[in-house]
C-alpha cells in the first residue's frame, strides 16, 4: 500500500484533560488525562471491563464526556464535522460488516459509506486486500471466512479511506498468537506510512510493539508511560541479573546492596545467581562488574532481565492495590 | 469531489448493499415473486363462481295432513338446496345435522293447509349447525328463498286451479249471454225499459267473460309474480370473487413485504453493532434513510412489476385504468409501507419484536383495510384506524384503477403520501437520535 501519509506534520493527535465519563452512578473514566503524539502507536492495555472501549467510544465522538476537556485531531470529537470524520478510522471490536456480502462487496460499502471516490476505487480497494493478505479471498462470503480473516477484513475496512488517526478496539482478541504477531506487523507499517494508532488490548504482552502504552484500570489510567518506562515504574528500576562461577556469599551480596545505584534488596534465585534492582541498567552493569571483582565474585554473566509485561502489569497493579488500600 | 458527489456515493453505499444482500438469496426472490402469484392462483382454485349447496333433510311428521303435496314442501328448485332427503322423526334429524351428515333440517309445519285456511301463517322451523355469521347470513338467504318458493308454487298451483274453473264458469258464462241475446229478441218493440236492462245485462256478461279470457290467457307464474328485478354494473361487469380480489392481495403483499424488509433492516445494524461505525462514520441520518429508501423502493418496484405482469397476463386479472395511473400509485403504497417498516424497525430492541410487529399490523389490515369487509360497514371512529393503514389507500386505488378504468382518487393518493412523509420525517428524527452522540 503506498498511501503514505505525510510525516512532517508534529504534535498531539489527541489531547485530553481530566475526561470522565458516568453513566448513571458507574463511573466508566474517571479523570482521564494523556496525550497522543502523532505517528505513534499508543497502546491502551487494561483487563476486561477496565474503561478502555468507553475511552476510545469518547474519543471517537459516540459518548459525550461527563466532564473535562477532550482535543481529537484539534477538535471536540463531539464537534466533529464529516471532513473530520473522514480522518478517522474506527475498528470495532466485533466482527460487524455483513456476513451475506463478499470481502470485496463489504470493503466496496464500507468505501462508500466514507465517500471513497468510485474512479480511484478498485485499485485502492485491490491494494488494501493486498495489505491484508485477503486479495485470494475477495469473492468469499464474509460468513465463510475464518476469524483472523474476519479481523483482517474489518482492518481493511477500517483503512478503506485512508485515515490520519486509526482507533483499533482490541484487534487482537481471540485469535491466536502468529496471527496477532502479524497485526502488529500491519500496525508497524501502518505506522510506517504515518498513521497514528490507537490500539487497545488486554494481552499485556503486547504493550512491547508500542511506542507509548497507557495502563488502564478500573476506569483510571495509571500512567502513560514507554515499555521499558512500565518495566522500570513496576519494579522501581531496571533488573541485572548475575550469574557467578561459584556461591555467592551473604556479605559480598551486601556489599552489591549497600552500592548506591541499587534499589532495595537483591532477590536470590540460587546460590549462585541474584538479581539485582538498579537506577540505570547501562551505566550500572560496569559498575557492578566493578564491585563484583573488589568482592572477589566471578561473574559467569551479567545482564539486563526483561520480565513479561503480564509480570510488569501484574506488579503495576499490586501497587496500585496497594496504594488505594483504605488506613 | 464535492459534497454532492460525496452524498450520493453515501446513499448509493446502501442501495448496493441492501439489493445485493437481497439477491444473494435467489430462494427468497423465488418466494416473493412467486408465492404471491400462487396465492392468487391458489385461491381463484379454491373459490370457483358457485354458491355452497346445502345438503337438506326435510322433516314431515305428518304425512297424511300434506293432502298428498309432499313435493311441494320436499322438491326445491333452489341449487343451494342439494342431496334432499324426507325424515319422518325431527329428533332423529337433528342427530343427523348434529353428526354433521346434513347440512339444513327443513321442518315442515304440520297440516299446513289447514292453518292456512284457518287464516294463520304456517311457520317452516329451519335448522342448522353453522357458526360462522356469513354462513348463518347465507342460510337465512337460503331459508327465506326455499319459503318464498314454496309460496309462489303453492299460489301458481291455485292459480292454475282458479284457471280451470275460471274455463267452466265462462262456457256457463257464454251460455247466459246466448239466452240474454235470446230474451232481448222477446222484448216488445215498445218496452224500452226492459230492453235496455237486457243490453246492460248482456253488456256485463260479457265484460265478465272477457276479464275471465283475460285471466286464462295469463301464464299462473307471471300473475303470482308480476314483477321482477334484474342488477346490472355500471361498467357492465360482473367480477369472479378472484378478480374483485386480485387487487386488494397484491396490496396487502406489496405492503407486508416492504414493511417486513424493512422493519428488520435497521434492528439488524444496530443488533449487529455496525451502527457503531456509523456513528463515527462520515455519514448522515438522511443518507443512511435515503439510501435505505430507494434500495427496497427499487426492489419492491421491480417486485410488484413481475407480481403484477404474473397477475394480469397469466390468471387474466383485469385491468381497465391506465398504466401511469397504476404505477403512481403502487410507489405511494410501497413509499409509505417502507416508512412504516422503518419505523417499526427503529422502535423495535430485536428481530422478533419487528417481526411481530409487521405481523399485527398485517392482520389490522386484513381486518380493517376493507380488504374482507366493506369499509362503509364500519363504525365511524374506527375508520380512522382505518385509513391510517397504507393498505386502505392501496385496495381503493388499485380497485379503481384496475376494475372500474378510473384514475386513482387524488383525495387518496395525497392521503398516502402525506402519511409516507410524515412517517420518513420521523423515521429520520428518530434514526438521527440514535445516531447522535450519547
Amino acid at each position: 500500500m503506498n498511501s503514505t501519509r505525510n510525516q512532517n506534520v508534529s504534535g498531539d493527535v489527541v489531547d485530553a484533560h481530566e475526561l470522565t465519563k458516568t453513566f448513571g452512578e458507574e463511573i466508566a473514566v474517571n479523570s482521564l488525562t494523556m496525550k497522543v503524539p502523532r505517528g505513534t502507536i499508543f497502546g491502551f492495555i487494561g483487563p476486561s471491563g477496565c474503561g478502555k472501549t468507553t475511552t476510545v467510544r469518547l474519543l471517537t465522538g459516540i459518548h459525550r464526556p461527563t466532564s473535562g476537556e477532550l482535543s481529537v485531531l484539534g477538535k471536540s470529537p463531539v464537534d466533529f464535522s464529516k471532513t473530520d470524520r473522514e480522518k478517522i478510522g474506527y475498528l470495532i471490536q466485533n466482527f460487524v460488516l455483513y456476513p451475506e456480502l463478499t470481502v470485496w462487496e463489504n470493503l466496496n460499502f464500507a468505501a462508500s459509506f466514507y465517500g471513497v471516490g468510485l474512479f480511484t476505487r478498485h485499485n485502492h480497494l485491490n491494494k488494501l486486500l493486498d495489505f491484508v493478505e485477503l486479495k485470494e479471498d475477495k469473492g468469499k462470503l464474509a460468513s465463510a471466512l475464518s476469524g483472523g480473516m474476519k479481523r483482517r477484513l474489518s482492518l481493511a475496512a477500517t483503512m478503506v479511506h485512508n485515515p490520519e488517526l486509526l482507533f483499533l478496539d482490541e484487534p487482537t482478541a481471540g485469535i491466536d498468537p502468529l496471527l496477532r504477531r502479524k497485526f502488529w506487523e500491519y500496525f508497524k507499517e501502518l505506522q510506517n506510512q504515518g498513521h497514528t494508532l490507537f490500539v487497545t488490548t488486554q494481552y499485556v504482552g503486547e504493550a512491547a510493539y508500542c511506542d507509548l502504552v497507557g495502563v488502564m484500570y478500573d476506569g483510571r489510567l495509571l500512567m502513560v508511560e514507554t515499555p521499558e518506562g512500565l518495566r522500570h515504574k513496576a519494579y522501581g528500576g531496571d533488573i541485572v541479573g548475575i550469574k557467578a562461577t561459584e556461591w555467592i556469599r551473604y556479605e559480598n551480596r551486601k556489599k552489591l546492596e549497600d552500592l548506591p545505584f541499587v534499589r532495595g534488596k537483591v532477590k536470590v534465585v540460587n546460590d549462585q545467581q541474584i538479581e539485582i534492582i538498579v537506577d540505570e541498567a547501562n551505566t550500572a552493569i560496569p559498575a557492578l562488574v566493578e564491585a563484583s571483582k573488589a568482592a572477589r565474585v566471578n561473574i559467569e554473566t551479567i545482564e539486563q532481565i526483561s520480565p513479561p509485561f503480564d509480570d510488569v502489569f501484574v506488579k503495576l497493579i499490586e501497587k496500585e492495590d496497594a496504594n488505594v488500600q483504605p488506613v | 469531489m464535492s459534497n454532492l458527489f460525496k452524498f450520493l456515493i453515501r446513499i448509493s453505499s446502501f442501495m448496493s448493499k441492501e439489493l445485493t444482500e437481497i439477491l444473494r438469496q435467489p430462494r427468497l426472490i423465488l418466494t416473493l415473486v412467486f408465492g404471491p402469484f400462487l396465492i392468487m392462483f391458489l385461491f381463484g382454485l379454491g373459490y370457483p363462481e358457485q354458491n355452497r349447496t346445502l345438503r337438506t333433510t326435510f322433516v314431515v311428521e305428518d304425512p297424511a295432513s300434506l293432502d298428498g303435496n309432499m313435493q311441494l314442501f320436499t322438491d326445491s328448485v333452489s341449487p343451494a338446496i342439494a342431496d334432499q332427503d324426507v325424515e319422518e322423526n325431527r329428533e332423529l334429524a337433528l342427530a343427523r345435522l348434529a353428526l354433521n351428515e346434513t347440512d339444513l333440517v327443513i321442518v315442515v309445519p304440520p297440516d299446513p293447509f289447514e292453518t292456512v285456511r284457518n287464516n294463520q301463517q304456517a311457520v317452516f322451523v329451519v335448522y342448522h349447525n353453522e357458526v360462522d355469521p356469513f354462513q348463518i347470513a347465507y342460510v337465512n338467504s337460503v331459508a327465506r328463498i326455499y319459503v318464498d318458493d314454496v309460496n309462489r308454487r303453492l299460489l301458481e298451483t291455485a292459480t292454475v286451479e282458479g284457471q280451470a274453473n275460471a274455463g267452466e264458469a265462462q262456457t256457463s258464462l257464454e251460455s247466459a249471454i246466448a239466452k240474454t241475446q235470446a230474451l232481448k229478441q222477446t222484448v216488445p218493440l215498445g218496452d224500452t225499459s226492459t230492453a235496455a236492462q237486457v243490453d246492460d245485462l248482456e253488456k256485463d256478461l260479457t265484460t265478465v267473460n272477457e276479464q275471465l279470457t283475460t285471466f286464462r290467457s295469463l301464464g299462473a307464474s307471471v300473475l303470482v309474480n308480476p314483477f321482477n328485478v334484474d342488477t346490472a354494473p355500471l361498467g357492465g361487469i360482473q367480477f369472479t370473487p378472484t378478480e374483485f380480489f386480485a387487487p386488494a392481495v397484491i396490496v396487502l403483499l406489496l405492503q407486508h413485504l416492504s414493511i417486513t424488509f424493512a422493519s428488520l433492516s435497521i434492528v439488524r445494524e444496530r443488533r449487529s453493532g455496525i451502527m457503531e461505525l456509523f456513528k463515527v462514520a462520515p455519514i448522515t441520518a438522511i443518507e443512511t434513510l435515503i439510501g435505505k429508501f430507494l434500495s427496497y423502493l427499487l426492489f419492491e418496484i421491480l417486485l410488484a412489476g413481475v407480481i403484477t405482469f404474473l397477475a394480469v397476463w397469466l390468471l387474466k386479472v383485469p385491468m381497465f385504468g391506465q398504466w401511469y395511473h397504476y404505477v403512481l400509485a403502487v410507489v405511494a403504497l410501497l413509499f409509505t409501507s417502507l416508512g412504516v417498516g422503518f419505523l417499526i424497525s427503529l422502535i423495535s430492541e430485536t428481530d422478533t419484536q419487528a417481526v411481530q410487529y409487521s405481523m399485527l399490523l398485517l392482520l389490522a389490515s386484513i381486518f380493517f383495510s376493507g380488504f374482507f369487509l366493506d369499509l362503509r360497514l364500519m363504525w365511524e371512529p374506527m375508520k380512522i384506524l382505518a385509513w391510517s393503514l397504507p393498505a386502505t389507500y392501496g385496495i381503493r386505488m388499485l380497485q379503481d384503477i384496475m376494475l372500474r378504468g378510473a384514475s386513482a382518487p387524488p383525495m387518496l393518493l395525497q392521503g398516502i403520501l402525506l402519511i409516507g412523509a410524515g412517517l420518513f420525517l420521523v423515521n429520520w428524527l428518530l434514526l438521527r437520535r440514535r445516531m447522535e452522540v450519547q
